[in-house]
């Protein structure tokens, strides 16, 4: 792990996962989690689907029973295997927004966002005036008496938002809250979510498989896969540090290649291989050691392609360009490079003819050594 | 941001709850078993209770009802054959081919359910008894010679047993043909494949599990089935294994072990059919595994529409509006014939009906403990399904199994085991209308949470999970977001149950007391002993008392149901 998960000292961290492990019959969806949320934090567990993510977010919640493990929020025992704790949903304070929404079709939106409120016993008055705050947030005020069954999808993530934080509670769950908008709508949603999250100051976990919505809103991002954690950092971290071909792969779309180590060429911070075709490749380890093998990741975004040869002292190679995928925002490039095949993305202008002979390069600062 | 929490006084939880609940239901299910079984191996003083002595002498001794064996397999299955012919051609019709009303027609496919098969064979015995049935009257005014039916045979039972019971099947099978993605016929055309090997290579082989397991149901009631043989065997000394049981329990005297090894056969026999039935439901034929309803293109078939609209009005004719309006030519006489004559003409029956005590406080009953058996029965099923399909308890799936017994065990049979349970009961309910609530609740148990369910398991779980979210307690919940939108699944639930309770034979007809009389026994009773004309009029009327409930029941459903909002 790049990142360590320590709290801000003197208060106990809204959430403390400890080595979490959560079984169904014979199959282990979660095996060994831990991580804190420190307050005021937006973590994101991200990952493909059966990776646990979604399993971890529904034991933090407590709606899933774990196997093992600990979960403290703010500090109080939510779940311990060695004492037989496990606290109900309803009184871990926490709240959640569900990917369905879960919004209830035989009640009005008011009485939605106002369900959270009515059962902390608040006066009719307080409730009137928290619903209306939170609906304004959501831009939602207008529809507040509008049957929550004659929303639009939109409309009723909105509604679901505003129920989960009008109580504010402690910590605010997120399971895949934006897979079930359309695209456009998921990227608006994306960014109004992100200063939602600013404005309230609540601490969140986010639970999602797709990379830019990681991205955008985490401060730090968790990457599981088979119910285990394969690294933990900040969004710049698991982009540009991939810890291995897993996360490098699942994190964008990257060039795995591997090849053998040639120590006696390292120089000036570099760590060189050279591929079986006989190719030398400079990259970076990042503290990161290597055995006779190795394997390096680089971004398609950061191969380069050129008809003239640069001038770059490292990483410059011929290639053939086998074929051209046109994608509107970006060309996507299949190249013949070293015996194999590489992908390359760039920013479309000058397109290259499929069958040109050019040069390929990258800086060596992109190639990234990866863990095996 | 301060934390919720609320002090809190100790509250049963939903387990313990749940635990009673189920644990009580379940003895509800299995103490009549219990005693029937018990009573099936004594072999000592028939009368005596408890057993005098165990042995598997009544076992033994079936072989002697042998031909009763095969009396209840050869109407089983004749009846079964022809109600899978007929919920074939009808869920067929009602949803590939493109007749006239088909959503209307859709709708009074379950008409003949409701005909019951005691009215249907009390109309079809004026219609087609050997000697005085209407149409053998007209065929022999026509010149003809002897009968042209005879209702009372083995065929003529299975009959009218298949008229209702086709209803069922069609149910069942329309449903199965509608889960069918409408594109996997369209592949096969697109492919080049004619209309007719569509249907034979792709349609068939995709709704034959569907079919097969309709085929097994409807086998295992028809196997259990009372009321058509009652009325149209017992007369022709022509008996079923549950007419049998009835017979040697009502007769001087009773021969309840005889009777009880009877009835664990049947059980024994249905189970195993039901079991078959649920795996192959539960192992999922391909049609259902995407488990969404289509709404599959009607094919056009031309001029074809106007005959199989025909075929399904037929059905509903000879099903509904002929039994119908037989009992009522029949009631109106003074002596039933088919020939109408003015003198003949009377409304004496329905007065003679509405003024004998008997039938006043028999249907004053039945509606008082269909009233009853709807509301407690709601709030009972309700609950048995949430914990089933909700709860996530340990020992939820074994609740539904024992729950969904009565299924399997005939009423008349469960009623018997019943009759020896709650003779022995310390507190003094037999002979009354409360062991007459408890076995109604237990005998529609399964159709009551099969009701509730089917609405329960489309409510999305993050429903009930998100009010969890926001703190509320589980009764709080189960108050405020999970009945409400059961809502018309209860009201469904209660309607059913108040109309299968009202119209309910073979549990009553056992187990109702000479004080607490209840109408559909006392229909038949009146069959048996009193006038035919007089019990067209009973039937009617009690039909009629059940069609006024239900408009009232629906009147308060209505506004019940009315959404929020808006």
């Amino acid at each position: 792990m790049t990142v360590s998960a320590s709290p801000p000292t003197g208060r106990a961290a809204p959430i403390e996962v400890r080595d979490l492990v959560v079984r169904y019959g014979t199959v282990t969806a979660v095996r060994g989690v831990s991580f804190s949320v420190a307050a005021g934090e937006h973590l994101t567990l991200l990952g493909p689907s059966g990776c646990g993510k979604t399993t971890t977010l529904r034991a933090i919640a407590g709606l899933e029973k774990p196997t093992a493990g600990e979960i403290r929020i703010d500090g109080a025992v939510m779940y311990d295997a060695a004492s037989r704790t496990q606290v109900p949903p309803e009184r871990r304070g926490l709240s959640m927004v569900f990917q369905s929404y879960a919004i209830w079709p035989h009640m009005t939106v008011f009485d939605n966002v106002a369900y959270g409120l009515r059962v902390r016993r608040e006066t009719a008055s307080d409730i009137a005036q928290r619903v209306g705050w939170a609906l304004d947030l959501v831009q939602m005020g207008e529809l507040a008496g509008r049957s929550a069954s004659k929303l639009s999808g939109g409309q009723q993530q909105r509604v679901a938002l505003a129920r989960a934080f009008v109580f504010s509670p402690s910590v605010l769950l997120f399971d895949e809250p934006l897979s079930n908008l359309d695209a456009k709508l998921r990227a608006e949603m994306r960014v109004e979510l992100k200063e939602l999250q600013r404005q309230l100051g609540i601490t969140s976990v986010y639970v999602t498989h797709d990379l830019e919505e990681a991205l955008a809103i985490s401060d730090r991002i968790i990457v599981m896969r088979d119910g285990i954690i394969e690294q933990v950092g900040t969004p710049a971290q698991i982009y540009d540090l991939p810890r291995n071909a897993f996360v490098a792969d699942f994190v964008g779309s990257a060039n795995l290649i591997r090849g053998r180590r040639r120590p006696e060429l390292d120089h000036g911070g570099f760590v060189v291989i050279e591929t079986p075709g006989g190719a030398l490749i400079h990259g970076v380890a990042h503290g990161r050691s290597a055995g006779s093998e190795a394997v390096f990741s680089a971004r398609t975004v950061h191969l380069q392609l050129s008809r003239e040869r640069p001038a770059a002292a490292h990483n410059v190679w011929p290639a053939r360009v086998r074929s051209r995928v046109f994608q509107g925002d970006f060309t996507q490039y299949h190249l013949d490079w070293d015996g194999r095949r590489l992908v390359l993305r760039c920013v479309t202008s000058e397109p290259v003819a499929e069958g040109t002979d050019c040069f390929l390069s990258v800086d060596p600062r992109h190639c990234v050594l990866l863990e095996e | 941001m301060e934390r919720f929490t609320r002090a809190r006084s100790w509250r049963p939880g939903p387990s313990l709850v749940s635990l009673v609940v189920g644990g009580a239901s379940a003895v509800l299910v299995f103490y009549p078993i219990v005693y029937l079984v018990q009573a099936s191996l004594s072999v000592g003083d028939p009368q005596a209770r408890p057993p005098e002595a165990y042995g598997l002498a009544n076992y033994a001794g079936l072989g002697r009802y042998a031909h009763i064996f095969w009396n209840t397999v050869l109407v089983a299955v004749i009846a079964t054959v022809f109600a899978i012919i007929l919920g074939f051609a009808m869920g067929w019709i009602l949803s590939r081919a493109n007749v006239p009303g088909r959503e209307a027609l859709e709708q009074l496919m379950a008409l003949p359910y409701y005909v019951t098969p005691l009215m249907g064979a009390l109309a079809w015995s004026l219609i087609g008894s050997p000697s005085g049935g209407f149409l053998n009257q007209v065929w022999r005014a026509l010149g003809g010679d002897g009968h042209l039916i005879d209702i009372t045979s083995p065929y003529g039972i299975a009959w009218v047993m298949a008229l209702f019971e086709g209803s069922v099947a069609f149910v069942m099978i329309g449903a199965v043909m509608k889960s069918m993605d409408p594109a996997l016929e369209e592949a096969s055309q697109v492919l080049g494949a004619g209309r007719f090997r569509t249907m034979l290579k792709i349609t068939l082989p995709l709704v034959m599990p569907g079919v097969l397991g309709a085929t097994i149901f409807v086998f295992a009631e028809m196997l259990g089935s009372f009321s058509a043989a009652l009325v149209l065997g017992l007369p022709n000394r022509f008996y079923v294994v549950t007419t049998a049981m009835y017979q040697l329990v009502s007769q001087y005297p009773p021969r309840f072990p005889q009777a009880a090894a009877m009835g664990v056969a049947l059980f024994a026999v249905m189970f195993v059919m039901v079991y078959i039935y649920r795996r192959i439901i539960s192992r999922g034929t391909y049609v259902t595994i995407t488990g969404k309803a289509f709404r599959p293109r009607a094919m056009d078939v031309g001029r074809l529409r106007w005959i199989l609209f025909g075929v399904c009005l037929g059905y509903l004719g000879i099903a509904v509006v002929l039994p119908v309006l037989t009992l009522l030519y029949a009631s109106v006489q003074r002596l039933a014939t088919a020939f109408p004559r003015a003198a003949n003409f009377t409304l004496a029956n329905y007065v003679t009906a509405l003024s004998l005590d008997a039938v006043r406080s028999a249907l004053w009953n039945s509606l008082l403990l269909g009233g009853a058996t709807a509301v407690l029965g709601v709030v009972l099923m309700g609950f048995l399904s949430w914990i089933i399909y909700r709860s996530r308890l340990p020992g939820a799936g074994f609740i539904e199994y024992v729950l969904m017994f009565p299924q399997a065990v005939p009423r008349l049979v469960f009623a018997f085991g019943m009759l020896w349970a709650w003779l022995v009961f310390p507190i003094p309910i037999y002979g009354t209308l409360w062991l007459l609530l408890i076995a109604y609740l237990t005998v529609f148990m399964p159709l009551g949470i099969r009701t509730i369910s089917g609405v329960m398991l489309q409510i999305d779980r993050t429903l009930e999970e998100s009010a969890q979210m926001c703190g509320a307690s589980w009764g709080y919940r189960l108050r405020t977001v999970t009945m409400p939108l059961l809502r018309p699944g209860l009201i469904a639930a209660a309607l059913l149950l108040f109309i299968a309770s009202v119209r309910e034979l073979g549990a009553s007809i056992l187990l109702m007391g000479p004080k607490a009389k209840v109408i559909t026994p006392a229909i038949v009773e009146a069959w048996f002993s009193t006038s035919t004309e007089l019990t067209a009029a009973m039937a009617l009327l009690q039909t009629l008392a059940v069609a006024l409930a239900l408009a009232f029941l629906f009147a308060v459903a209505r506004r019940a149901l009315r959404p929020v909002g808006e």
